[in-house]
């Protein structure tokens, strides 16, 4: 990165990076199963989701949940309960699945046959930092015409290649773009 | 010496003051102009109040009486050569601008004096016009523009249009020594520095087109009822279906060229996300929900009114226009807006008027939005002196403004109104079905995804509830008994209350929506509503 950002927060700056920023958006617009997996409704609404098809089993092993077939036919019949530790099992699988499945339709809304959509990036918070040392950072918004690479690397949980795909993204800010690197929040509608 | 050069300097500020036309006229002439009494007192550097008492009879002094004459004059002179009829008169603001000069009253189309021109020769510029405009005294083409008036420097290229008019003979001997004087500076240095008095003159048009959202909701139902061939239920089924992406678009035009930008997702505090997917968040919004506890004794006939619009009018409001910013402790700040929590004060008033925060049952401190905050703030100045002001513990909130959804609430209010007017059934489900659910989806909803501004739809709902809070208290203050105030438009009263409301479907006045009568017989005292 072009600015002094490598340790973020030393002057008392708050923020998140751009592409967590993105992440949680994607999340929060791909929806899903509210109720908590530690709840009885939730892990088996989860669990539900993983077994429905071949397809959905076979992603569900692919993505961790490496149980045998006649556990999870005794979860689902009731007879057991899983472990604490295959409760995050299901639920990172869940996650998983859910947004590999989601990835292709939310990114045909974000592209909009290429007109694609308007994101304000909103500056970080310097109401922690002293006087002399806050910058003048203005919230921005552009329009990102091509999602590929954001939604691919966030439907296969790939950090690296978020922040990647994210920081080609907004150097289209212009040479300030490095100031964006850690956000408050990123909205954007799908 | 200095001494006499003040005293110089006093006298020569003493002279003849500009003459003005009545206040009616006054008025008239700029509601023809089509320009705000806001627009008019910046451009004077007056308050818009000043305007109103100078078109109600007030006289302005001093320098601002030469200015307001200057004005009255530059808007008569326009409408003067729109008919083409008083010639002079346009003339006059060029060559009796300056206050030192304005001897001669400039509202009469006197022949100025041959020194005159010359004094002003100093003031006026002559700016080359890119491209022509209209001269302002024969209407033809013309390349330069004198002291804001566009004309021709050679009496010659002018022919007036009305040829016949004796008037018109004056006028060339006035500009042409500024012809003489002004062509070699205006060549060199086209753009020369205007005097500040100038900068917001006759140079600006004072006839816009007005810009816009243009006829987004008319196009709409029309292109709607053409699709199912006239059919009025299906295209309103349509049309009911598409509210809300159409409020957004209407929404975006009327932001076009706009200060602000609508900042639809910005970080939201805590406080306003939901704490589970159906539940709510921490905001009180001060529903009036208040039914009176004991009528007067005897029967009354009781008249449930229905607000009209209720929503639609309070989209003026004060709504934060960035991301919320936390602060603590801080008195309020009128420039700013958003969510506060405070101690609501004691309410004594119970018996006669419903609380303005509400019927809360839990005490101690609550979040309550603007509006409320505002509400609360103005019942206890000196005007009302209704309750202790409330304490403000936190808040979060951003840069203000009124006017952000000002035009959009404009073009639907408008499109309203002439849909009662032509009893166009479609077009009022239409706008009904956009405000309102522009309103309740605005938030965090499935449904409008566009905008994610739940603060937003708490103030304007709290506008609501503050608007109607307000009507019971013009009601009780003009003498008619409060029985209920319920939701966002619905208000019971006891009394003559045509002398108070306006009765009508527009969104300043109010419709009946029942008639019921209540109360017991005088001989039984202890009087209870029945429903």
């Amino acid at each position: 990165m072009p600015q002094k950002n490598i340790d973020f927060g030393k002057f008392g700056a708050r923020g998140i990076k751009g592409s967590d920023a993105v992440a949680r958006k994607l999340d929060e617009l791909a929806g899903g199963i509210a109720t908590p997996v530690t709840v009885r409704r939730g892990w088996i609404a989860r669990l539900h989701y993983l077994t429905r098809t071949d397809h959905a089993r076979t992603a569900a092993r692919n993505a961790g949940l490496t149980v045998t077939d006649r556990t999870l036919k005794a979860w689902l019949e009731g007879k057991r309960a899983p472990s604490k530790a295959n409760l995050e099992r299901i639920d990172a699988a869940y996650r998983v699945v859910r947004r590999q499945n989601v990835a292709r339709h939310l990114l045909k809304r974000l592209n909009r046959e290429g007109r694609g959509t308007r994101v304000e990036i909103h500056p970080l918070d310097q109401s922690q930092v002293p006087r002399p040392l806050q910058r003048v950072v203005e919230y921005r918004s552009l329009n990102v015409r091509r999602w590929d690479r954001i939604v691919g690397a966030w439907a296969t949980g790939d950090h690296q290649g978020l922040e990647a795909a994210w920081d080609d993204t907004i150097v289209d800010l212009g040479s300030q773009w490095g100031q964006y690197e850690y956000v408050t929040n990123v909205g954007f509608a799908a | 010496m200095s001494d006499f050069d003040a005293i110089d300097s006093l006298l020569a500020a003493v002279g003849p003051e500009a003459e003005l036309p009545s206040p009616q006229i006054r008025q008239e002439l700029r509601e023809r102009a089509r320009l705000s009494k806001a627009q008019v007192a910046r451009a004077l550097g007056v308050s818009p109040s000043t305007v109103a008492a100078w078109e109600s009879g007030r006289d302005p002094a001093g320098e601002i009486r030469t200015k307001y004459a200057y004005l009255l004059d530059g808007l008569a002179a326009k409408f003067a050569t729109g008919t083409a009829s008083a010639t002079p008169s346009a003339v006059e603001p060029a060559v009796a601008p300056t206050p030192a000069t304005t001897d001669t009253p400039p509202a009469l189309p006197s022949s100025p004096m041959p020194e005159e021109p010359e004094e002003d020769g100093d003031d006026d510029e002559v700016e080359a016009l890119a491209a022509p405009e209209p001269c302002v005294l024969c209407g033809h083409p013309a390349g330069q523009r004198v002291a804001g008036f566009v004309q021709h420097l050679a009496p010659a290229d002018c022919r007036p249009a009305t040829a016949g008019n004796p008037a018109a003979v004056p006028a060339p001997p006035a500009v042409k020594p500024v012809q003489a004087t002004k062509p070699t500076a205006a060549r060199t240095s086209p753009t020369t520095t205007r005097p500040p008095e100038r900068s917001h003159g006759p140079a600006r048009r004072a006839f816009q087109e007005p810009s816009g959202p243009g006829d987004l909701i008319g196009q709409a139902v029309k292109a709607a009822l053409a699709e199912h061939h006239g059919d009025v239920e299906a295209a309103t089924a349509v049309l009911l279906k598409r509210a809300i992406p159409d409020a957004m678009r209407l929404l975006d035009e009327t932001r076009k060229g706009a200060r602000y930008d609508v900042i639809a997702h910005p970080w939201i505090p805590d406080i306003l996300k939901k704490q589970t997917s159906r539940g709510a968040d921490q905001i009180w919004e001060a529903r009036p929900k208040w039914t009176r506890h004991e009528l007067p004794p005897g029967k009354h006939e009781v008249t449930a009114l229905d607000i009209n619009g209720a929503y639609l009018s309070a989209l003026k409001t004060h709504l934060p226009l960035g991301q919320l910013e936390h602060s603590t402790g801080l008195p309020h700040d009128r420039r700013r807006a958003g969510v506060h929590l405070i101690t609501p004060p004691a309410w004594e008033h119970e018996d006669v008027l419903p609380n303005p925060i509400g019927n809360r049952d839990e005490p101690g401190p609550l979040w309550v939005t603007e509006p409320t905050l505002r509400l609360l703030l103005r019942l206890s100045g000196p005007k009302y002196g209704l309750c202790a002001p409330p304490e403000i513990h936190e808040s979060y909130t951003s840069g203000a403004t009124e006017n952000l959804l000002e035009k959009f609430r404009i073009a639907l209010k408008d499109a309203r109104d002439a849909a009662i007017a032509e009893g166009d059934e479609v077009t009022l489900e239409y706008v009904k079905a956009m405000y309102s659910k522009f309103v309740s989806t605005m938030g965090e909803s499935n449904y409008n995804r566009e905008l994610y501004r739940p603060d937003w739809m708490h103030i304007i709902r709290s506008q609501a509830f503050s608007n109607l809070w307000l009507k019971a208290l013009k009601a009780h203050d003009e003498g008619l008994t409060v029985v209920r105030a319920m939701g966002t438009d619905e208000l019971h009263v006891i009394g003559d209350w045509h002398r108070v409301f306006p009765e009508g479907r527009g969104v300043t006045e109010v419709k009946v929506k029942d008639t019921y009568t209540a109360g017991t017989d005088i001989d039984d005292s202890t009087g209870e509503e029945q429903e």
